[in-house]
């Protein structure tokens, strides 16, 4: 692994988490931060069935939500992460 | 009038006196009031003007208490009437429109209680022609109500006594044809626990406690059948439009219901911490894993259902214990179900979780509020409020005794079923401070110091804690808000999740199909317009979902509300969790997010509805009571 390769940690619920097949992955880059479209499009490399369902392009399907440490939403393509964050993919309907 | 004759005795069935229907799409243009106590009924007529400003389910129900006058008589008192409000929609094509509402006066809170419900009964009543019924009085002993096609009567429900819930629907089953649907209360509407429910097909109108007020009106249970059915002004352009609803449905707005259930919620609140635990005292639970639909899928078998015009399927029934069917012994399993009996108590046994909920079922009691009164009870044994030392979190033995003992209204269970506010009111200042209720309605499974508009949504709720009329976690599991932070936006976010609840409750529309919607006001008035055949628009239905909410708290005010109640326990404004201590809420915060909420609707900035926007509203029919 390069001196400076970073990463973030994925964590899946509800159905992300049926298509991923895992609770959580991981996802290296260069650099300090990663923009979401990249996250996502190593995610549909990684996971098929998880962008046939839950992704779209270089984002998510609506009925999907993606948020930094249980925080902050994110959505667009451009949304920067950062080395060391926790990105959640979930069910954006929270209905129950 | 007419006067009905106790059919036991095997009398002919009578006619109610009849009001000729309207010729309306969609409507039959009156309601049926039934006297249990002096055994007459009548069919009232409904103006199509009437009908178009409230619409029908929440908000028919709603106009129509209005209209009774009886806000301030308590909700158990024979006269406080319990109406069964259906819609234009029921009976259609439309995916998830068989539901119907059960609107009164709560006996938990003292306040408008407006509960939903699904399946046959919704169609059968409606098909019984008329599109609401209101019940008032008090039989002289336990009665069925019939209602056979415009024909009512009573007949004796003795054999009936204490049954549950879906026993009483079977031996219902074998005693009348089978076109008939029922609806009906278990022990626990009989001896009245406040949060009693009345069930239909193995679902419950759950909140505020209407099992309780058919229960104190001697009545078992309410059949019904008919042949009446309501026409559609353009039946071919609904037709298509409900395939394509039904199509859309099958996406992936739905899938989370589809596959996993609302139960999924389980571990993602329990990673955001947002799963109340222990009387809300954290919000993450360490036995949340073991409670999720992930995990009980695996160790059990697993079985799913769905309400009659129900394309989505969200329920899923899980086997009592591993091992067994689902189709033998299952229970259906809700996340409000699973939080209220599991983290809140500290119980991570699925098998006392299922048990639990399996048995509240067959009582016919809210699994919120008895969960949520009986977590607040073992806190208070951890306190030394309570002597009760065999009532401890996490003992699911415990538990299942307490749902026994409140079934009964037996010894400690007789105090359990009065709900966590009396209960509270009973030991003083500091039990005040954390019974976990808004105007005596057991908070729900969202974590309020964790999303603050939802915190806000429960304060100002007419039913009371509320995550269901209020929807305002809608705003906080979004972009549009900061969960941490009540903002400018809070109020407006709170009001259009609350409108739009509004709307789909009196359409009437599951709120599990909203995700599908592009434009959901514009998409409801193309269905109005296609059943009803009225220009309805979607600015229209804006303004009729800001009356019916408006209409709501009206009645509160005639009920007796004031502006303190709009407030959450002092445990969430003055402490955070133990598990997160950035988690926190002020009174100020609060306070200033209520203020805004109400100038938001045009209240006054207390919260009173002045005489001018009950003008705009056309609600000045009941500005007078």
């Amino acid at each position: 692994m390069a001196p400076d390769w970073r990463t973030i940690r994925v964590e899946f619920y509800g159905i992300p988490r049926a298509r991923a097949g895992v609770a959580e992955t991981t996802i290296g880059f260069a650099g300090d931060a990663v923009t979401f479209a990249y996250v996502l499009q190593k995610l549909a490399a990684r996971f098929p069935a998880l962008a046939t369902d839950c992704l779209s392009g270089d984002g998510l399907r609506d009925g999907y939500a993606a948020n930094l440490g249980g925080m902050k939403f994110v959505r667009g393509p451009e949304d920067r992460l950062s080395a060391g964050d926790t990105l959640l993919i979930f069910s954006a309907d929270a209905g129950g | 009038m007419v006067q009905l004759q106790n059919s036991f005795q095997s009398s002919p069935k009578l006619n109610v006196s009849q009001t000729t229907p309207l010729s309306l799409f969609g409507y039959h243009g009156r309601y049926l009031r039934v006297d249990v106590g002096t055994e007459s009924a009548d069919f009232v007529p409904l103006s199509a003007e009437w009908l178009r400003r409230f619409l029908g389910g929440s908000g028919l129900g709603t106009a129509l208490l209005l209209r009774e006058g009886t806000a301030a008589l308590d909700a158990l008192a024979p006269e406080s009437p319990l109406i069964f409000a259906f819609s234009s929609l029921v009976g259609s094509p439309l995916t998830t429109s068989a539901k119907f509402a059960i609107v009164s006066k709560s006996p938990l809170t003292q306040r408008i209680n407006d509960s939903l419900v699904s399946s046959g009964f919704a169609i059968a009543g409606k098909k019984s022609g008329c599109d609401a019924l209101v019940v008032t009085g008090r039989a002289a002993e336990l009665s069925v109500l019939v209602i056979d096609d415009g024909a009512v009567h009573l007949e004796q429900a003795d054999d009936l006594r204490g049954l549950s819930c879906a026993a009483t629907e079977q031996r219902l089953a074998a005693r009348f044809d089978p076109d008939f649907c029922f609806a009906v209360i278990g022990p626990g509407g009989e001896r009245q626990v406040r949060y009693a429910t009345i069930s239909h097909d193995g679902r419950h109108a759950g909140r505020g406690g209407s099992g309780a007020v058919l229960g104190a009106k001697n009545i078992k249970a309410i059949a019904v059948r008919g042949s009446q059915r309501c026409q559609w002004a353009e039946p071919q352009a609904l037709a298509a439009l409900a395939k394509d609803l039904s199509q859309r449905s099958f996406g992936p707005a739905t899938a989370k219901y589809r596959e996993l259930g609302t139960a999924a919620n389980m571990l993602l609140f329990n990673r955001l911490k947002t799963l109340p635990t222990r009387n809300f005292q954290q919000g993450s639970f360490e036995g949340a894993s073991a409670l999720s639909p992930e995990s009980l899928a695996e160790s059990r078998h697993r079985t799913r259902a769905y309400c009659a015009a129900c394309t989505i399927g969200c329920e899923h029934i899980y086997a009592l214990r591993p091992g067994e069917s689902a189709e033998d012994s299952g229970v259906r399993l809700e996340y409000e179900s699973m939080f209220a009996l599991g983290p809140l108590c500290g119980v991570d046994d699925p098998d006392a979780v299922l048990a639990a909920s399996k048995r509240c079922d067959e009582i016919g009691i809210d699994t919120i509020s008895a969960g949520g009164t009986i977590a607040f009870a073992m806190e208070c044994v951890d306190r030394g409020l309570l002597s009760e030392p065999w009532l401890r979190f996490g003992d699911g033995a415990a538990l299942l005794q307490a749902l026994e003992l409140i079934g009964r209204r037996e010894g400690f269970g007789n105090r359990l079923a009065e709900g966590s506010r009396l209960l509270a009111e009973s030991m003083g200042a500091e039990a005040l401070d954390f019974a976990p209720h808004v105007k005596g309605l057991e908070i729900p499974g969202y974590e309020p110091r964790s999303l603050h508009t939802m915190a806000l949504g429960f304060a100002v709720g007419t039913r009371g804690a509320d995550h269901n009329r209020s929807s305002a976690y809608e705003a906080d599991f979004s972009q549009r808000a900061d969960r941490r932070q009540l903002t400018a936006d809070s109020a407006t976010l709170a009001t259009q999740t609350e409108d739009k609840a509004a709307l789909m409750d009196s359409l009437i529309l599951c709120k599990f199909l909203r995700g599908v919607f592009t434009d959901f006001y514009a998409e409801a008035a193309e269905m109005l317009r296609l059943v009803t055949g009225a220009d309805v628009t979607a600015e229209e239905l804006h303004e009729t979902s800001h009356r019916i909410v408006s209409a709501k708290k009206l009645f509160n005010i005639r009920a007796g509300w004031t502006p303190a109640e709009d407030i959450l326990p002092a445990r969430f404004l003055s402490q955070s969790l133990s598990d997160d201590p950035t988690a926190r809420l002020t009174a100020d915060q609060l306070r200033a997010g209520i203020r805004a909420y109400n100038l938001a609707r045009g209240w006054t900035a207390e919260g009173w509805v002045g005489s001018d926007l009950l003008t705009r509203l056309q609600l000045t029919e009941f500005a007078g009571e």
